[in-house]
């Protein structure tokens, strides 16, 4: 049958000039041409050439795209699959065709074939296995038989240089695809064959259900030195008892493939996001200038578990409600390893300059450890604020610097959750420094448990004895 | 078209036939035989048809592997003259319509409050606001926390996140679907960076937009998860194989991360090519005040995409050229993108006014610089911050003017000189020969340079110093 699938002048084959206008690139008696005409009747038959993408791989067929009037996309070597899904996953309603060669699907591509067969999306992939590397001049492809003599298997296809891949069964064995055939051109049986399971495979597609795999067995010519009639033969008689003929898989499952279609709406993406337009309370009178001018360094340091980084953000985005600029940072480098958890915070009256705290005003220390190392680099006049249960030796400070140790953990325990001793870190944070309001912290928590209101209230509670252990030590 | 007869016998053009013979054999009346003259157009031998038996079975089309080999004979070709199957079997033009451009559309933000998010949730969201819906990634530390919220955020956009098998398969998901026209990013640190780039070389030579956010972390080899800036050469110098650049954006703060990806997306869709993100993982893990932008975009649909649809299907995405004029002409218009996107160059200037001692740095050390400067102000030295937000183009006009005050230049940088390489580099590009001394403030291994080591260095105590250029 005649198809308009193919460009009427193949433009993109030396512009189209002279017989290439009209002649393929591949050599007298290739089954590239057949795999071809097959794909494009298929395609007219379907009448899908307007929704046709048709990716090209790298080998002989590297060049599909001078001849398929369709959408044409041309890939790096084996990552047809890939580019395929790409274009499949932007617009469902194309009709993806990934056409290979065996070195490209069977060796290079290997990962991509398989992960996109096991992915299932429809899409149809056609491979073309002709037992040998046509465009790079006749080696040894990863489906060469054995035995077989080539550019780089010169004495034969040994052992050693591996045995075969059935690609068909490779991925037939797989629970991603729907359909796998093997195929052959070697006589007009096996041709109409061939043409109906390239039909069938885009169907599939067509109708939503899965991906697709239908390998092709080939004739190469040239790479073969011989006839294309003696070619065909081999093909029958050497290829064919290696790679069986026949269906590998064939499953029928409902049509599926419905991906939503993305959405620009503004409300949507601004509740995914979870901006809001919603002006948080403010409490603080200004900026707490009396621990810092500008900027504040706070340092937060303890065990993984400790809360330390949560207790961080809740000082960052305290500062932040407040209309300041404020940043944190988790530590990183060699002193983040071995269970230990540090974090940076500053809150700046405009903008913080430098995120890292080496030097910070005030120093939360959960263990004697981070006690012991940070203590000493805490500013003069600042602030050491410490777990009294587990801390019992404070190490020298700077002159001028006050310490208070406030038993976060017995407190937590005591309430029934240990894990909020941060919060009880913050409401001695806020007794002893003035940093925010008591009102700005507590905003900051409800917002950040906005999402597991159940536990607002013995976060509150947790706060309010962190207070209440710096204002009345002696309970 | 003409109509065709039912059961048509072959037709066959001599001039469009290579004599393979695959028709011989499908023949069941043996009507086909091998020629034996050369036809003088192609030095091959066609097969020559004696159709007296033949049925019209069409089992010898069937077998010819060529398109425009045996047809089945057009009615008219009675009178048909040897010339253009164009005109034997008639001229067909697509039906389809030339592509035009969907335009994008800016849709107006309503004021909202600042978000309190981390450097790489912040870059995601500059995605989504600059309309990408569509995010393919491979799970690499320190970047991953991008690509989880776009695997949570995404299905709620009617966007798609897939995890690709690996970076090479990601960077051609992106190249499909960056190919079909539509907007899409990945999140990656150096390791992966490294397998993309041969990605990244097709999109180049393709033409295909996406924007890469690189979230830097320790190297060479697998090194660590710490943060280093020795990406910066891979980035600007090293885009795989072939004549390769592209834009390459350094934010430094969570607030710039979402201003850069989303400006990345303008720039990938403006030159169509690959835009970098570079951040380091300090970056990527700090916590920051973000503010989003007045406006979002709702994308179009380029004229060139391969979308797949009956606009589009004239469109070829593909990087290759066999023809050697052919691809110097590709590579004289990259070249003019790339000339192009010089103006791109940016840079933020931080008391450069009357700076004696200006610190070049981009990233989180250019953070730890900033301090540097401020404190360096208080002891009297006139010191001030140049800050790239494009190393590649290096913003060399908007250094040029500090240079005549400058006494010296401070390089500050988590990579062995690498971002020193590009000033130099473009320095010597410009043809500039005076320039004040350049040193060094550096540190490797997943450790930045700290704020009073930059300090040591700008007053001159040596043990902080590299001089590197006099």
């Amino acid at each position: 049958m005649s198809t308009t699938v193919f460009y009427d002048r193949f433009e993109r084959h030396s512009h189209g000039q002279g017989l290439k206008g009209h002649a393929t690139h591949y050599c007298p008696g290739c089954g590239h041409g057949l795999a071809h005409k097959f794909l494009a009747e298929a395609i007219d038959e379907l009448g899908i050439q307007n929704r046709t993408v048709a990716i090209s791989p790298v080998g002989c067929s590297v060049f599909l795209y001078y001849y398929f009037d369709v959408g044409n996309s041309q890939a790096a070597h084996g990552r047809a699959p890939a580019v395929a899904i790409g274009h499949k996953l932007a617009n469902p309603e194309s009709i993806v065709v990934s056409y290979q060669g065996d070195g490209d699907l069977a060796s290079i591509g290997l990962a991509e074939i398989v992960s996109t067969a096991q992915l299932g999306v429809p899409i149809t992939v056609i491979f073309v296995n002709n037992a040998i590397y046509g465009m790079t001049g006749g080696q040894m492809a990863p489906t060469t038989l054995m035995g077989m003599k080539t550019a780089t298997s010169p004495h034969g296809r040994d052992i050693y240089m591996g045995k075969p891949m059935k690609m068909a069964e490779l991925i037939a064995g797989l629970d991603g695809p729907i359909y796998v055939e093997r195929v052959a051109l070697f006589d007009a049986k096996q041709r109409n064959r061939a043409k109906k399971a390239i039909l069938k495979g885009l169907k599939l597609q067509v109708e939503k259900r899965g991906f697709s795999f239908i390998e092709v067995l080939a004739e190469c010519p040239t790479h073969l030195k011989m006839t294309p009639e003696e070619t065909e033969k081999w093909v029958k008689e050497q290829m064919q008892p290696n790679f069986p003929l026949g269906v590998k898989k064939d499953l029928t499952p409902d049509p599926w493939f419905e991906p939503p279609k993305p959405s620009f709406e503004i409300d949507q993406l601004l509740k995914v996001v979870g901006a809001s337009s919603d002006a948080p309370i403010r409490s603080a009178k200004g900026f707490p200038s009396h621990i810092a001018p500008h900027d504040i360094a706070i340092k937060l340091a303890g065990s993984g578990g400790d809360g330390a980084q949560t207790a961080a953000m809740l000082i960052a985005r305290a500062g932040i409600n407040e209309g300041f600029d404020a940043t944190h940072i988790p530590s990183y480098g060699p002193e983040s390893r071995g269970g230990t958890s540090y974090a940076d915070v500053h809150v700046a009256e405009t903008e913080v300059l430098n995120p890292a705290a080496p030097a910070p005003h005030i120093l939360i220390a959960f263990n004697a450890p981070s006690l012991a190392k940070f203590g000493p680099a805490v500013k003069a006049g600042g602030t050491v604020l410490y777990d009294s249960s587990v801390i019992h030796e404070v190490p020298k400070v700077a002159a001028g610097v006050r310490v208070v140790g406030v038993p976060f953990a017995q407190i937590a325990v005591d309430l029934g959750k240990a894990m909020v001793k941060n919060i009880v870190a913050l409401g001695a944070l806020h007794a002893a420094t003035g940093i925010f309001p008591k009102e700005t912290f507590l905003t900051a928590i409800r917002l950040t448990l906005k999402d597991k209101c159940a536990l607002i209230p013995l976060n509150e509670e947790a706060f309010a004895w962190g207070i209440k252990s710096v204002e009345e030590p002696a309970n | 078209m003409p109509q065709v007869k039912e059961r048509p016998k072959p037709f066959l053009f001599p001039e469009f036939c290579k004599g393979c013979g695959r028709c011989i054999s499908a023949c069941p009346k043996h009507c086909i035989a091998m020629g034996e003259e050369v036809n003088p157009m192609t030095g091959l031998v066609p097969v020559v048809l004696d159709l007296e038996q033949c049925n019209g079975c069409a089992l010898c089309i069937d077998a010819c592997p060529e398109p425009y080999g045996l047809q089945p004979t057009p009615a008219e070709v009675a009178d048909f003259e040897l010339q253009d199957p164009e005109k034997l079997f008639g001229l067909r033009h697509t039906e389809a319509p030339a592509p035009v451009d969907i335009p994008d559309e800016w849709i107006p933000l309503p004021a909202c409050e600042p978000l309190v998010i981390k450097g790489n949730y912040a870059a995601a969201i500059g995605a989504l606001l600059a309309g990408c819906r569509h995010f393919f990634g491979y799970p690499i530390t320190p970047s991953t926390e991008g690509a989880e919220l776009m695997a949570k955020f995404l299905p709620k956009l009617g966007g798609t996140y897939l995890q690709a098998v690996s970076e090479v398969a990601t960077v051609n998901h992106m190249y499909g679907c960056g190919g079909a026209g539509l907007r899409c990013m990945t999140f990656t640190s150096g390791p992966g960076f490294s397998l993309m780039v041969e990605g990244i070389s097709y999109m180049i030579g393709a033409e295909v937009p996406g924007v890469f956010v690189n979230i830097m972390r320790g190297g060479p080899g697998l090194g660590n998860i710490a943060p280093e800036q020795s990406d910066i050469k891979l980035a600007c110098r090293g885009l795989g194989h072939g004549n390769t650049h592209a834009v390459v954006l350094t934010p430094s703060t969570p607030q710039e991360m979402l201003d850069l990806t989303l400006l990345a997306f303008d720039l990938a869709f403006k030159y169509r090519n690959p835009v970098i993100v570079l951040g380091d993982g300090y970056l990527g893990q700090m916590t920051g005040k973000v503010k989003l932008p007045p406006k979002m975009l709702k994308p179009g649909l380029p004229s060139w995409a391969v979308y797949g649809d009956e606009m589009h299907r004239k469109n070829l995405i593909s990087s290759i050229d066999l023809d050697e004029h052919d691809l110097e002409l590709h590579n004289l218009d990259i070249n003019r993108k790339y000339e192009a996107m010089k103006s791109e160059a940016r840079a933020d200037l931080f008391m450069c006014e009357d700076a004696e001692t200006v610190f070049v740095a981009c990233g989180t050390p250019s953070r730890m610089a900033k301090g540097a400067v401020e404190d360096l102000r208080k002891e009297g030295i006139k010191a001030g911050l140049f800050r790239p937000l494009t190393v590649w183009p290096f913003p060399l006009p908007q250094l040029l003017p500090l240079l005549p005050r400058a006494q010296r230049i401070v390089v500050v940088e988590a990579s062995p000189g690498q971002l020193r390489d590009e000033l130099l580099l473009a320095l010597s590009q410009e043809g500039i020969s005076k320039y004040p001394r350049i040193e060094s403030v550096t540190h490797m291994g997943g450790i930045l340079p700290q704020q009073h080591e930059i300090m040591a260095a700008a007053l001159g105590r040596q043990e902080a110093l590299q001089e590197v250029h006099a």
